[in-house]
């Protein structure tokens, strides 16, 4: 295997993450006393206004913590060695969720009927993220093995021991868990990381159209995400409103009334609970009457810069398997900003996933961090030129691993 | 990587850089998507969202006024009769409050005030919102709100309170459920108590908490409404009140009217229509008639007692005096009807005055005065009619709307010329029948005939109280001032504007000299001559001039007075003078029952109580 010599990291990757994270920590600090606000008074608890913002510092914090922790401490090889434990490991945490939860332990804790978060004490702990963070990781290896192995596409070999890793991990997650928001992002990190995995574009798309029909048909065959589904069309066609459709009218009226500027920081008033889940699934529609469209604008220029960044360093990247990685966390984080975005103006049915590194919840906050942390470790690794120029001539491929000095100096000077 | 064959490890490599390309547009494309999408909503659409969240987002809301109490007097002093109370509703939200605690909660507090079977709630599917208690006191509230219990909210209602009962509810009324005063001064007065609700136009949250988000927030202040002070004096009130149903239990009234009003200032400090109802219960009464203020919107005939106008009317037109005598027979043809006196005994038949025939009521010795008026000693004519339309109505202002603060009917007097039989009617408006005047026309046509003749318009309400002050509001013009134009609305008359939709304008007080000095102080010698039987059997003090006349009203049954006297309304009214003096104080009773008989005499024993009482109360001294 070819290792490049070490250089500096993705600069623009640290910034983007580190930008929305501080653009989340300002967001929640305008609606988090909204928030506090409208839990006392409907349901008479009683939260400090500040509650939801040091939450968020919180998170923001230990999300840093495992951020850097990726980038800098934990080597690569140590997760590529675990990778196998650590999906076992969180088959079976989400395993044990769900059996606590037929049980009906206090240790799982449920909202609304659906049991997706271990109950410990002050904290809650969502296995469904580390599922899809160590999904990445054993995906990564599983792949390159594979590869390696030479049987891609083998039915006995490759597609058996795929199939039942992904078939318990979606099975947990979107019947158990009954969190399809996490499932929509698992199959995008399967299909993402298979399509570069050297799979056949044939067999790619037989998958493809197989999962579709399986996923229309678990859609079709559930009341529950039937509703949601009508509950969309329903909004698409504006015809009348009803309970279903509530969530997202209010999503497309906090957005709609934001205009070109935005009503401006702390004046939004869909947050102070017309809009479910404002801090959390929700922050997007905020964010939207908040900053209106400029500021959106940018919001999606971040996410896209980031994203196309994330995936530049896979191309860039020499080992198979750290490319494999990196497309995951890229496939991970795309589903879940287009899905969360789209759900929340009205392009499809809302699922109820979180917008990476923005929403208020801080197990979907430091597992994407430590992702996004795995990727800016692996940056330092990339040759200086992408994989398919090399592999024109690949003579050259050992040639000066570095990014051209005239770039980095332009970006220091700036 | 180990090496495979290396032309199929280039194509595949080339092959993988296509599918990052797949990526990389498919990054690109969705989020064009949804910038696309986001520039229809947010600037295309923009407007329409803007305009449905005002809708949404808005709230509209009035902001009461709080309502103005009433106070009586006492002894000089402003005293609270009716107050608010702030009361609460117990709201909560079957959903999320959990029913144990609750449930709990109401039992231990307010078990008293529960509205809803909470069983019966909670096994209501998807109910978010119920009442469960109402009327709830601050204290009681304040302490469920204490158990801390989610979900549970209170809402304010404002209440009306009446620390003393019964008392006057015939003069206060009430306000009901929509916060509207009826009846009595809380309907005549309903605008001056109720104030001005305030409106609130802002951006709210879900739970319609207004939120200081928003350009166009609107507040107008509620102008509270103001605390009505009457001139009513509540002991003096309480007083009469008692009298008049130890009254009504000892003979057959069912019902008494009372009227105690300064005979110099035309202030009412006593007003009863009796029995009372319980005005925190008032839809409990058996006929809405209870709510009636008989002593202002009820016209009716109080009979005899209207000779004191006839004979003011002759005497003060110079054409008759108390010793002016004439012929009785006991009876009078009018227009071929006959008229009889009540009182036949035969010592009276022949010649006799004026006094006499006001002693004994003779309805003879007024349709003589209403002839002297004409002119003509031996017929009832025109002229006559006329000047006694002029006393009645113009002068004595009987058959007007007083101008007193409260509802009020205006009655009616006959035209002198047009309609049939005008002789009859004419002869028997002498003595008090054949018209419609209420008691407070009477008792202030009364005022005017003992008090040296000032017409004065009554009043009942002494101002406003506010930081313990009570702030004038009535002012008294004399009549000439006012002669010839309209009362004008301006000024401080109309803040005590009533609403006119009931018959209520207040225009600026009015006193008018109607008699002479020498006219009144005739008609006080014979109230007074009236009356002496009763001082010389002690019912009336010695160191007093009290007088009075008493009335006994046949009442109209299937369309024609009722010779059988079977049913009779007893009036009487006098007043109370210290020896020597002037009359400070005039007082009208009334008592009356379905298919009874109640003369002048019954009434004029609850007169003797009720003004040996006014005397006793405010001390009047006696003279010499």
């Amino acid at each position: 295997m070819t290792t490049n010599r070490k250089h500096k990291s993705d600069l623009i990757i640290l910034f983007s993450t580190l930008g929305l994270m501080g653009l989340g920590l300002v967001i929640i600090y305008a609606i988090g006393p909204m928030r506090a606000n409208v839990l006392n008074s409907t349901y008479g608890q009683n939260y400090d206004s500040n509650y939801f913002f040091l939450g968020q510092l919180r998170s923001v914090a230990l999300s840093l913590v495992a951020f850097f922790l990726a980038f800098k401490v934990i080597p690569y090889s140590w997760l590529q060695r675990y990778a196998k434990l650590f999906m076992i490991i969180s088959i079976a945490l989400s395993g044990l969720l769900w059996v606590l939860a037929l049980s009906g332990s206090s240790l799982a804790k449920c909202e609304l009927g659906e049991c997706r978060w271990f109950n410990l004490g002050p904290v809650s702990f969502q296995p469904a993220e580390l599922l899809k963070l160590a999904l990445v990781f054993y995906l990564a290896t599983f792949l390159n093995q594979k590869k390696a192995e030479g049987v891609l596409g083998d039915p006995r070999e490759f597609w058996l021991p795929l199939a039942i890793v992904c078939g318990a991990s979606l099975f947990l997650v979107v019947v158990a868990q009954g969190d399809l928001g996490t499932g929509v992002a698992l199959i995008s990190i399967i299909f993402g990381m298979l399509l570069v995995s050297g799979l056949s574009i044939k067999q790619y798309l037989i998958m493809v159209g197989l999962v579709l029909v399986v996923a229309v048909g678990a859609v079709a065959t559930s009341t529950h995400r039937m509703e949601r589904v009508n509950a969309w069309i329903a909004t698409l066609t504006q015809s009348e409103s009803s309970d279903s459709t509530y969530h997202i009218e209010n999503a497309m009226l906090a957005i709609g009334t934001g205009g070109l500027f935005g009503v401006g920081i702390g004046n939004s008033v869909q947050a102070t609970g017309y809009l479910p889940e404002s801090i959390n699934d929700s922050v997007f529609a905020i964010m939207g009457e908040t900053f209106g469209f400029i500021g959106l604008f940018i919001v999606i220029g971040i996410f896209g810069v980031l994203l196309r960044r994330i995936l530049k360093v896979a191309e860039m990247t020499q080992a198979n398997d750290q490319r494999l990685l990196i497309v995951g966390v890229f496939a991970w984080t795309l589903a879940q900003v287009v899905v969360n975005i789209m759900a929340m103006t009205g392009l499809v049915p809302v699922t109820g996933i979180t917008l990476p590194l923005l929403s208020y919840g801080g197990t979907s906050m430091i597992f994407i961090a430590f992702a996004i942390g795995v990727v800016l470790q692996l940056s330092c690794y990339t040759n200086r030129e992408v994989i398919k120029n090399e592999d024109i001539s690949s003579g050259r491929r050992l040639r000066g691993a570095h990014y051209p000095s005239s770039r980095r100096s332009s970006r220091n000077s700036k | 990587m180990p090496r495979s064959n290396s032309h199929q490890h280039i194509s595949s490599m080339s092959d993988l850089g296509a599918r990052f390309k797949i990526l990389r547009y498919l990054v690109l494309l969705l989020l064009a998507i949804i910038v696309v999408r986001l520039f229809f909503i947010q600037i295309v659409e923009h407007d329409a969202w803007v305009a449905r969240a005002d809708k949404e987002h808005t709230l509209l809301e009035t902001i009461t006024a709080k309502r103005g109490e009433i106070y009586m007097m006492d002894h000089g002093q402003p005293v609270p009769i009716v107050l608010n109370q702030t009361t609460y509703q117990v709201i909560i939200d079957p959903s999320v409050t959990e029913k144990d605690a609750i449930k709990a909660a109401l039992e231990k507090y307010s078990s008293e005030y529960i509205t809803v079977d909470l069983n019966e709630l909670y096994s209501q599917e998807g109910l978010r919102y119920a009442i469960v208690a109402k009327n709830v006191p601050h204290q009681i509230a304040s302490q469920i709100a204490a158990e801390g219990i989610p979900a549970v909210w209170f809402s304010k209602n404002n209440q009306r309170v009446y620390p003393e009962g019964e008392l006057a509810s015939g003069l206060l009324g009430f306000v009901n459920d929509d916060g509207l005063g009826q009846y009595g001064v809380e309907g005549s007065l309903n605008q001056t108590l109720a104030g001005k609700d305030g409106l609130l136009k802002t951006t709210a949250d879900v739970n319609k908490v207004a939120l200081s988000i928003g350009k166009d927030n609107v507040k107008i202040p509620a102008e509270d409404g103001k605390n009505v002070v009457l001139s009513v004096d509540r002991g003096l009130e309480r007083g009469v009140e008692e009298i008049a149903m130890k009254h009504i239990e000892n003979t057959p009234a069912t019902n008494a009217a009372a009227l105690v009003m300064n005979a110099n200032t035309g202030e009412v400090v006593a007003m009863a229509s009796l029995p009372n109802y319980d005005p925190s219960n008032y839809g409990h009464v058996k006929d809405a008639s209870a709510y009636t203020n008989q002593v202002t919107e009820v016209p009716y005939e109080p009979a005899s007692v209207c000779k004191s106008f006839a004979f003011s009317a002759a005497i003060n037109e110079g054409v008759m005096s108390a010793d002016t005598t004439y012929f009785n027979q006991g009876y009078e043809i009018v227009d071929d009807w006959k008229i009889n006196n009540a009182e036949q005994r035969s010592s009276l038949y022949g010649i006799i005055n004026m006094k006499t025939a006001l002693y004994w009521s003779l309805n003879t010795g007024s349709i003589y005065a209403l002839k002297l008026l004409g002119g003509n000693p031996s017929a009832i004519n025109q002229q006559g009619r006329e000047k006694l339309y002029d006393y009645y109505y113009n002068k004595f202002r009987l058959g007007q709307a007083s101008g007193i603060e409260l509802i009020e009917a205006e009655g009616f007097i006959p035209d002198p010329n047009e309609g049939w039989g005008r002789d009859s009617v004419y002869a028997n408006m002498t003595f008090g029948q054949n018209l419609g005047i209420t008691m407070i026309q009477t008792a202030t046509a009364y005022s005017a005939v003992v008090n040296g003749g000032y017409w004065r318009t009554p009043t009942i309400v002494k101002g406003y109280y506010q930081d313990g002050e009570i702030a004038q509001i009535n002012s008294t013009t004399s009549a000439s001032d006012t002669t010839g134009e309209a009362p004008t609305t301006e000024g401080h008359q109309a803040d005590i504007a009533g609403e006119a939709a009931v018959g209520f304008v207040a225009n600026d007080r009015i006193e008018d000299k109607i008699l002479s000095d020498e006219t009144s102080a005739m008609m006080r010698d014979m109230f007074v001559y009236n009356r002496e039987y009763k001082a010389r059997a002690g019912i009336d003090r010695p160191g007093y001039d009290i007088g009075g006349k008493s009335g006994t009203a046949q009442v109209i049954k299937n369309g024609a007075y009722d010779d059988t006297m079977s049913e009779t309304v007893g009036t009487y009214i006098g007043y109370i003078a210290p020896k020597g003096g002037m009359p400070q104080y005039v007082i009208m009773v009334k008592m009356w029952a379905e298919g009874a008989y109640l003369d002048g005499l019954i009434a004029s024993n609850l007169f003797d109580d009720v003004e040996n009482y006014v005397i006793d109360y405010y001390r009047i001294k006696p003279g010499v």
